[in-house]
């Protein structure tokens, strides 16, 4: 069964839990790509926190599209404590804003990762700008 | 550094073009076409590719953890508002101004001194660290 658009998904929708690991290689993957030397400095098992939301994104996109041409707006994120390498974590999400304007859904998700003994290791809110109508192909 | 502006705590600059944004797409798998189709993003608004607000983010991330080390990977916070998109070929500069002790104002400026990202972060206790220069 295809996916939903994340556009067409109404405010109150929770995300299934997903559980992923912070596997090594992709976290040396991450490292590389966004050029982070200072964090395996301070500490070589710790995971950037803006690397545990981004695989959190990566995992509940699984659920839903992000629509062709969505964008952005802002983002909010607490770290609790220090994410590590190999250590399995779970990412839950909701839609706790929806609104419509001149074309564009406009949403708000808020997401939580938790450790093995569910306390919360990273937590954040999005606000994403939908197109409300896909270009066809 | 702009006239009259603070003193940046550190200063981060990255230098961004179309295969970091494409690196970036690989490793998050957000393939928006926004970010890695340029005829598509020559379509919309921005007139070309833009740079994923994550990567932007984790820029500012790696700038705070050399401003208050641990302290940040540990208990940090951030709040961010994406301005204007960062393109290929800009050079991104990661400013992190002081405010008082667990405190910092973050904005994120293209070659033009434009604000691309503006963000509020604290860290728990005890005052940051001095950092220096680090080009990208």
């Amino acid at each position: 069964m295809s996916r939903p658009g994340l556009h067409q998904l109404p405010k109150g929708y929770r995300f299934a839990p997903v559980s992923y690991t912070l596997d090594d290689d992709w976290v040396e993957s991450y490292l590389a790509a966004t050029e982070d030397t200072t964090t395996p400095a301070l500490e070589p098992s710790a995971v950037p926190p803006l690397a545990v939301l981004a695989l959190a994104v990566r995992a509940l996109l699984e659920q839903a599209r992000l629509p062709e041409g969505s964008l952005h707006l802002s983002q909010e994120m607490a770290c609790q404590r220090l994410p590590r390498r190999g250590e399995t974590v779970v990412a839950e999400a909701a839609i706790v804003s929806r609104g419509e304007r001149q074309g564009w859904v406009l949403l708000g998700i808020e997401l939580s990762v938790r450790g093995s003994r569910g306390e919360v290791v990273v937590s954040g809110r999005a606000t994403l700008g939908l197109p409300a109508r896909e270009e066809g192909p | 550094m702009r006239e009259g502006s603070p003193q940046a705590l550190v200063e981060l600059v990255r230098h961004l073009d179309q295969g970091k944004i494409d690196r970036y797409a690989q490793v998050s798998g957000d393939h928006n076409p926004l970010h890695v189709d340029p005829a598509f993003a020559a379509r919309s608004q921005f007139g070309g590719t833009v740079a994923h607000g994550m990567l932007l983010l984790a820029y500012v991330s790696e700038a705070l953890a050399r401003a208050w080390g641990r302290r940040w990977l540990e208990g940090g916070r951030l709040r961010a508002r994406f301005r204007a998109p960062a393109r290929p070929g800009d050079a991104l500069t990661v400013r992190v101004l002081p405010r008082g002790d667990a405190s910092c104002q973050v904005e994120v400026l293209d070659g033009r001194g434009q604000v691309l990202v503006s963000a509020e972060a604290e860290a728990p206790s005890s005052p940051p660290q001095k950092g220096g220069d680090t080009p990208g």
